[in-house]
C-alpha cells in the first residue's frame, strides 16, 4: 500500500518535529510580537513597524547584513569545495575513504567555540603561524578586514560535515556504478562528471544549505575572531539585546527575525535545488 | 570584579521597571522611599540570632582566587561564629539581583539570597526597586575601622550608600606599560595621547561596552574635559552635549595612530592582554591591579611591565556586600559582612597570594599589629602599593553616564 509509506514517515518524524516546532514557534512568535511592539517590556501594546523602519535606515544593520551574507557565502563555498573534493578523492581507495571518514568524524564534534579559539591561537598577529614564519608583518587574519579567520574556522569545521554527508551518499552504490561505467569505456573525467558528481550533488546541496543557514545564525566564532565593526547579524542582535537601554531589545529581536527570515529563505532555495539534483541522481541510477 | 558586566542588566532593568510600575515605587534614593531598614537591636542579639543560620553569598564566580578566599578563609571564620557560609557563584552579579527582584515581586519573605557582592549599576538598580536592606552598616562593630568620610565608601558610582551595603574592597583603574619598550613613559592622559600619536600602532583599548574599555572612556573624558571637577557625577544631558563631542573628536583623531589604525579594537580586556603579551602593543590597562601583579609574577605578562603613574590620578571605586530586603538569614548576613570587614579578614584578603584585594579599612584606625602586617605584605615590582596608586583617585561617574558614552563612542568613533 503506497499511501502508508509517507504517512508512516510523517508519524515517525512527529517526536522530533513537534518539540522543534513548539520551541522554535514559541520563540519566533515572541520575537515577532516584541519587535512589532505588541508585547512591550514596559508600557501598553502598540502595534508598530517603527523598529524595522528604524533598522532599515541604520547603517549597522545593512553593514551587518553584508558581512553576514559574505561570510556565510564564502564559508559555504570553501566548505563545499574542500569537503566535496576530499570525499571524491577519498572514494577512489578504500583506505582513503576510511581515513577521511575518521578525520571528519573527529572534527565534527569539536565545538565551534573551541575551534575558534584554536584558529585564533594559530592565526592571530602574534599567534603560532606568525611566530613560526617569523614574519615582520603578518597579514591581519584575525579581526582583519576580510574576516579570514572566521571564514577559515567555519570552512574547516563544515568541510568535515560536508565530507561525511557526501561520503555517506556515495557509499550507496556509487562504486558499482563507477565500475560499470568504467567497463563500458568511460574515462575518469567522464565518470566523475556523469556518475560521481550527480550522485554526490543532492547530499552536497543539502549540506551546503545547512552550512549557510548555520553560519548566518552563529554567534561565537564571529564574536571571537571578527572585528568590532561591522558586526554580523547575531553579534549585533546580542549586543542590542544586552544593552542597558530597554528600547534596544525590540531592535535586537527585529535583527533576530531578519536573520531567521534569511535562513529560512536559504533553506527554501536549498529545498528547490535539492529536488532538481535528486532527479538527476535518480536518473543516473 | 567585573562590576558592570553587560549581560542581563537589561533584563534586570526590565524587571525593576515592572516592579516599580506595579508598586508605584519612588525614584532612586529619593526622600520618603520605603527602603526597608534593619531592626534596631544590639550586636549581641544579632550574633545570637545568626547562630546556626546558613548565609548564601551570591558573587561573581569567574574569579578563582576570590572563590578560594571565600571557601578557605572566610567560610571557616564564619563557621567559628556559628554561621555556615555558602558561596553561590553567578556568571553576572545581575543574575543575583534578578533573583532578588523576582522573589520580591512574588512576595517571597524568606529569600534565597542573603548577601550579594555588588556595586555600581546593580546597586543603583536594586535601590531603585528598594531591594536592599538599609541602615544596617552602622550596627557592624567593624565599621569603626572605616573612615566615615571616605568618598569612595559613601557614594557608589554616584548613588549614595546610605548604610545599604557594607564596604568590602577597593579597586583602582591603572594603565600599564612595558618598560623594556617604552623608555619615556607619559605622565598624564594628555601626554599619553601625544605618546600614542608619536608611536603609531602601539596602543589600543578594549571596545566598549567592555568593562575596562568603558573605564578607559571615562578616564579619557576626565582628561579631555580638564579634570573630574569639570564633569558632574550625575548624568546631565547638557553636560554630556558639552564634553562628550570633545572626547569623541579626540579619540577619532587618535584612531589612525592606534593598533590596526583604529579600524578595529580588541573585543575585551583578555584580547588586549593577549596583544600586549604578544608584543603587538606596548600598553595594557585594568581595573584590578592585583591581577596585573599576579600575571607578571606567573609570566603571563612581561616581567618589565610597570604601572603607568598618571598625574591627576586614575578612577577608583569600591565594591560592597549588600543584604536583600527579603534575605532569609538576615542576622547571619550581617555577621558575615562584619567579619569580612574585620581588619584580620581584610589583611588576609589583601595578601596577593590569597586574593590581593585592596582593603577598605583605614590603616590609621586598625590595630598596630595589623597595620604592620599590611605594610609587610609582599609587593610586586610591577604594581606600586595601593596608597601610591590611589593618590588623587578620581571619583567614578554616575551609572547614568555609562550607556550614553558607550553609544556615542560606537557611532562617532568606531563607526565614524
Amino acid at each position: 500500500m503506497p499511501a502508508r509509506g509517507p504517512r508512516r514517515a510523517l508519524l515517525l518524524l512527529l517526536p522530533a518535529a513537534l518539540p522543534t516546532a513548539a520551541v522554535l514557534g514559541a520563540a519566533l512568535t515572541v520575537a515577532v510580537l516584541q519587535s512589532t511592539g505588541l508585547m512591550p517590556v514596559v508600557g501598553e501594546p502598540d502595534p508598530t513597524t517603527a523598529t524595522y523602519r528604524a533598522l532599515a535606515g541604520d547603517r549597522a544593520l545593512l553593514d551587518g547584513l553584508r558581512v553576514s551574507l559574505g561570510v556565510a557565502a564564502a564559508s559555504t563555498a570553501l566548505a563545499l569545495a574542500v569537503g566535496l573534493g576530499m570525499a571524491l578523492l577519498a572514494r577512489t581507495t578504500r583506505l582513503g575513504g576510511r581515513l577521511l571518514r575518521a578525520a571528519a568524524a573527529a572534527t565534527v564534534p569539536v565545538p565551534h567555540l573551541v575551534g575558534a579559539a584554536a584558529v585564533g591561537l594559530l592565526l592571530a598577529d602574534s599567534g603560532l603561524a606568525a611566530r613560526a614564519l617569523g614574519a615582520e608583518s603578518f597579514p591581519p587574519l584575525v579581526a582583519g578586514p576580510l574576516w579570514v579567520a572566521v571564514v577559515a574556522e567555519y570552512a574547516w569545521k563544515e568541510s568535515a560535515f560536508v565530507a561525511l554527508v557526501v561520503l555517506a551518499a556515495l557509499a550507496a552504490g556509487e562504486r558499482e556504478l563507477d565500475e560499470t561505467a568504467a567497463t563500458l569505456g568511460a574515462g575518469p573525467w567522464q565518470r566523475l562528471r556523469r556518475v560521481a558528481l550527480p550522485m554526490a550533488a543532492p547530499a552536497a546541496v543539502a549540506a551546503g544549505g545547512v552550512t549557510f543557514a548555520y553560519v548566518l545564525g552563529s554567534y561565537d566564532v564571529a564574536w571571537l575572531l571578527g572585528r568590532s565593526y561591522p558586526e554580523p547579524l547575531p553579534v549585533l542582535a546580542y549586543r542590542l539585546w544586552t544593552d542597558v537601554d530597554l528600547a534596544r531589545r525590540e531592535q535586537a529581536l527585529a535583527v533576530a527575525v531578519v536573520t531567521t527570515a534569511l535562513a529560512l529563505a536559504c533553506l527554501l532555495v536549498t529545498a528547490a535545488l535539492l529536488a532538481r539534483t535528486a532527479r538527476t541522481a535518480r536518473a543516473v541510477r | 570584579m567585573r562590576t558592570r558586566r553587560p549581560t542581563l542588566s537589561a533584563a534586570v532593568l526590565g524587571t525593576v521597571l515592572a516592579v516599580s510600575a506595579c508598586s508605584g515605587a519612588p525614584e532612586p534614593g529619593s526622600e520618603g522611599a520605603a527602603a526597608p531598614s534593619a531592626p534596631d537591636r544590639s550586636w549581641d542579639e544579632v550574633l545570637a540570632e545568626a547562630d546556626g543560620q546558613t548565609v548564601d553569598l551570591w558573587m561573581y564566580g569567574g574569579d578563582q582566587q576570590g572563590n578560594t578566599y571565600v571557601d578557605d578563609v572566610l567560610a571557616p571564620a564564619a563557621a567559628e561564629l556559628g554561621v555556615t557560609l555558602r558561596r553561590v557563584p553567578v556568571a553576572d552579579t545581575a543574575d543575583a539581583l534578578n533573583r532578588v527582584l523576582s522573589e520580591l515581586q512574588a512576595g517571597e519573605d524568606d529569600g534565597s539570597v542573603d548577601l550579594v557582592w555588588v556595586n555600581g549599576e546593580n546597586f543603583a538598580t536594586g535601590r531603585q526597586a528598594d531591594a536592599w536592606l538599609c541602615d544596617w552598616t552602622a550596627q557592624l562593630p567593624a565599621m569603626e575601622f572605616v573612615d566615615p568620610e571616605d568618598p569612595l565608601l559613601t557614594s557608589d558610582f554616584g548613588t549614595p550608600v546610605d548604610g545599604c551595603e557594607a564596604p568590602w574592597h577597593k579597586a583602582q583603574f591603572v594603565l600599564a606599560y612595558d618598560s623594556a619598550d617604552v623608555t619615556d613613559p607619559p605622565a598624564s592622559m594628555t601626554e599619553l595621547f601625544d605618546w600614542i600619536e608619536a608611536n603609531p600602532g602601539r596602543f589600543t583599548y578594549p571596545a566598549p561596552p567592555d568593562f575596562t574599555g568603558s573605564a578607559f572612556l571615562r578616564q579619557a573624558l576626565y582628561a579631555v574635559a580638564g579634570g573630574p571637577d569639570e564633569v558632574p557625577a550625575e548624568f546631565d544631558q547638557a553636560a554630556f552635549d558639552e564634553v562628550a563631542p570633545q572626547l569623541f573628536e579626540r579619540l577619532s583623531g587618535l584612531a589612525p595612530s592606534l593598533w590596526r589604525a583604529g579600524e578595529t579594537y580588541p573585543r575585551d580586556l583578555a584580547a588586549l592582554e593577549e596583544l600586549y603579551a604578544g608584543d603587538q602593543v606596548d600598553m595594557t590597562m585594568t581595573y584590578g591591579p592585583a591581577t596585573l601583579a599576579q600575571q607578571v609574577a606567573s609570566g603571563a605578562l612581561p616581567e618589565s611591565t610597570r604601572v603607568l603613574p598618571l598625574d591627576g590620578g586614575t578612577l577608583g571605586n569600591a565594591s560592597f556586600l549588600a543584604v536583600p530586603a527579603n534575605a532569609g538569614d538576615q542576622a547571619g548576613a550581617l555577621v558575615v559582612a562584619d567579619l569580612a570587614l574585620s581588619p584580620e579578614q581584610q589583611l588576609a584578603k589583601a595578601d596577593p597570594a590569597a586574593w590581593g584585594q585592596y582593603p577598605v579599612v583605614d590603616l590609621d584606625r586598625v590595630p598596630a599589629d595589623v597595620r604592620s602586617a599590611f605594610e609587610a605584605l609582599p609587593s610586586s615590582p610591577a604594581v606600586p602599593p595601593f596608597a601610591e596608586l590611589s593618590r588623587d583617585a578620581d571619583p567614578e561617574l554616575g551609572a547614568g553616564w555609562v550607556a550614553p558614552l558607550e553609544d556615542g563612542w560606537r557611532t562617532d568613533v568606531l563607526g565614524g
